[in-house]
């Protein structure tokens, strides 16, 4: 997929647990274990904008296009 | 009071009811047969021959048919009773259907050589099999929707 979630990586910088994240953007851990690994089709701006918000980041440093299929 | 259960209810009675049926017809296509055998005077594209035994050998093929597309049909029941509407299962059964549909008119359409009014049922077999192919269409789509939906986060 073109498109690479790092979510992993600002989590890691962030020192914040799946669990702690999924609780403070309001979704379920299940659903934030399918942007994770990379299975989501879409992600919704309001998501995206809680993501941002929690771990003090741009969407860039989120979501990184790749050239390689 | 009549609700959206009880309709699903009545759909899984009525097609367990029709398998029941299907399966009782079976030990009377030989007397079937030999009836319309009797009463039936116009003749096929082969002239007008004895339909005994070519009715027999598509009466139990068409039976196998038909008792397979109403097996598809209750697993599509079940799974909608189970809430789960669109899945790619749903999609199969559908497609099975819509070809059990087909083969039946082909069937028709090939009894037809020895009396021409089956011609009607194949045409109407087949313009059958071509609506479940377009609702199988519609459904391929649905589940394909659903699962887009289903992983926007």
């Amino acid at each position: 997929m073109p498109i690479i979630v790092n979510l992993d990586v600002m989590m890691a910088k962030r020192k914040m647990s799946s669990n702690e994240l999924a609780e403070k953007i309001e979704i379920t851990p299940a659903n934030l274990s399918v942007l994770k690994t990379g299975k989501a089709k879409a992600i919704r701006f309001s998501t995206l904008e809680k993501i941002c918000e929690v771990l003090d980041c741009q969407p860039g440093d989120i979501l990184e296009w790749s050239n390689e299929k | 009071m009549w609700s959206k259960t009880k309709s699903l209810f009545l759909s899984r009675v009525l097609t367990i009811a029709m398998i029941g049926l299907l399966c009782l017809l079976l030990f009377f296509i030989p007397t079937i047969a030999e009836w319309y055998d009797a009463v039936s005077d116009s003749g096929g594209i082969l002239g007008d021959r004895d339909v005994f035994i070519p009715m027999c050998v598509i009466l139990y093929m068409g039976e196998a048919v038909a008792i397979n597309a109403m097996k598809e049909l209750l697993i599509l029941l079940g799974n909608i009773n189970k809430g789960e509407v669109f899945i790619e299962r749903n999609t199969r059964c559908l497609r099975a259907i819509s070809w059990m549909c087909m083969s039946g008119g082909i069937l028709m359409t090939v009894l037809a050589l020895w009396r021409n009014i089956f011609i009607f049922a194949g045409f109407f077999c087949v313009m059958f099999g071509l609506i479940m192919r377009v609702l199988k269409n519609v459904f391929e789509k649905a589940v394909e929707i659903k699962s887009e939906n289903d992983f926007t986060i």
